[in-house]
């Protein structure tokens, strides 16, 4: 589904990602961890163009995303992404928050959007907050809404950068559950995330990276159980 | 003579000062006229001013946003230049030098005053509201776009929906400012031959060789203006502040 090919990103001098080839198939659930700094955010939004690489090519479902001919919004319509920060609009209701994509892109009618926002809202228990603003809502209800509102574009792939850093602990069950789900549906996720137990659990594949690097991957109870490199294997021993 | 008599004199005094400033000979006219132009004038240099405020800011951060690491576009170079040159002219400079200017040198033969004082006043105007919407649209965080952009919605649909409406509501009291000073800001047009509140002020100061109600008269007359604006303002801005409610 994705080709990264080489994939180099430089800020000024500083090079954050280094020839990174990676590829991700449908249906994985790819799980990135790592010390802070060590390129894994920089690496998923290099995936949608919220950064743009300075080297290296990415192939979405056979186009080259990375090719500045490349109408990028069409390739971000098939890739929902969710925030640390939640990123919903605070000048629209739920429910607006929701529908502005589909219909704005002409995904779907207004009422279509409606009933869609209506479906996902009802799924992610939250139905009576749909003429509610953003600032009206807990953190784990925010983001709750982030995913559905990225789920309304129906996309082919999520990614998600650090989904519960920001929220307060009672609060990341409950984010957890709703990606838990989505996953069991079979979407295909690329997930950045400090949650060991959530890669351990939801994860087909762990990738740990370290300045700029994957240093080591694996399927999640092996790459758990016996971690192969000394980075890894530090940086397990400080987090779990 | 007792207090009363004096009080009683005085007040009749003032009575004759005023019916001769403001009543004899259909004067409350020229105010009512002064005071029209004055409105029209505002109006006229607000809208301009808005149009270009907003096209600056808008050119200025399109420019300054660009994707790092592909090529500037050179269009949007020139003209993101020809902007900085205009805020930076206009700021520079004292408004009463610029109408100066646009009155007696580049408009010096065109004998509608009041037109050229609102063209004047506009393109001031436009550069202080492109400052002011410029720092709105920064104000607005970059992760608003980031979302706006993830979701598959262009630049254009993303400042329209996401970016104008947040920053607005963040410059209001800047923006209502600017306008109580363009408001204010008007009565220098009188320096052009501009037929407004303080023309017709003076005009009847001088007929009358009374200048002191005249002037006060037309500065409640502002202060008067300047607290319903005010007043609008704080009513704006607080139902913009709706979506905030906990």
């Amino acid at each position: 589904m994705i080709d990264i090919k080489n994939l180099s990103k430089s800020f000024g001098d500083h090079l954050v990602l280094d020839d990174i080839s990676e590829h991700i198939a449908p249906g994985e659930k790819v799980v990135v961890i790592g010390p802070s700094g060590s390129g894994k955010s920089t690496f998923l939004r290099c995936l949608n163009l919220l950064e743009t690489p300075t080297g290296g090519s990415i192939t979405f479902d056979g186009v080259e995303i990375t090719d500045p001919k490349c109408d990028i919004n069409l390739i971000r319509r098939q890739m929902g992404m969710v925030f640390q920060h939640f990123n919903l609009f605070p000048n629209m209701t739920i429910r607006k928050n929701i529908t502005l994509a589909p219909v704005r892109t002409g995904l779907m009618k207004q009422e279509q959007a409606d009933e869609e926002a209506t479906r996902l809202l009802q799924r992610v228990n939250l139905l009576d907050k749909a003429d509610a603003y953003p600032a009206q809502l807990s953190g784990g209800q925010k983001q709750r809404i982030a995913i559905v509102r990225a789920l309304a574009m129906k996309p082919k792939l999520m990614l998600f950068d650090e989904p519960t850093s920001a929220l307060d602990p009672e609060m990341v069950g409950e984010v957890l559950e709703v990606m838990k789900e989505l996953a069991d549906e079979g979407m295909t996720m690329v997930v950045v995330t400090h949650e060991m137990g959530f890669a351990r659990e939801v994860g087909t594949r762990v990738l740990f990276m370290d300045g700029g690097h994957i240093i080591e991957q694996n399927e999640p109870h092996a790459f758990f159980a016996n971690p192969k490199e000394q980075r890894t294997i530090d940086f397990l021993s400080k987090v779990l | 003579m007792d207090l009363w008599t004096v009080i009683a004199e005085k007040w009749m005094e003032f009575g004759a000062k005023f019916s001769t400033a403001f009543i004899e000979g259909g004067r409350w006219k020229l105010y009512l006229k002064g005071l029209a132009s004055t409105l029209e004038l505002t109006v006229i240099a607000l809208v301009l001013g808005t149009v270009l405020g907003v096209a600056v800011a808008v050119i200025r951060s399109a420019h300054d946003q660009q994707r790092v690491g592909r090529k500037k576009n050179p269009v949007l170079s020139v003209i993101n230049g020809i902007c900085k040159v205009y805020t930076t002219v206009i700021r520079g400079t004292p408004m009463m030098v610029q109408l100066l200017i646009w009155g007696y040198v580049i408009f010096a033969t065109s004998r509608n005053h009041t037109m050229v004082g609102a063209l004047g006043l506009g393109i001031n105007s436009g550069a202080y509201v492109a400052e002011i919407v410029r720092g709105g649209l920064m104000s607005v965080d970059v992760g608003q776009t980031e979302a706006g952009r993830s979701l598959g919605l262009g630049y254009v649909d993303t400042m329209r929906f996401i970016v104008i409406p947040q920053a607005f509501k963040n410059i209001l009291p800047a923006l209502g400012n600017e306008f109580i000073t363009l408001f204010k800001d008007t009565s220098l047009v009188s320096a052009i031959g501009g037929a407004e509140l303080v023309y017709y002020a003076k005009a009847v100061g001088t007929k009358t060789y009374d200048v002191m109600l005249p002037y006060i008269g037309i500065a409640v007359m502002y202060l008067v203006f300047v607290l319903i604006l005010t007043w609008l303002q704080g009513k704006l801005e607080r139902r913009m502040r709706q979506s905030d409610r906990h």
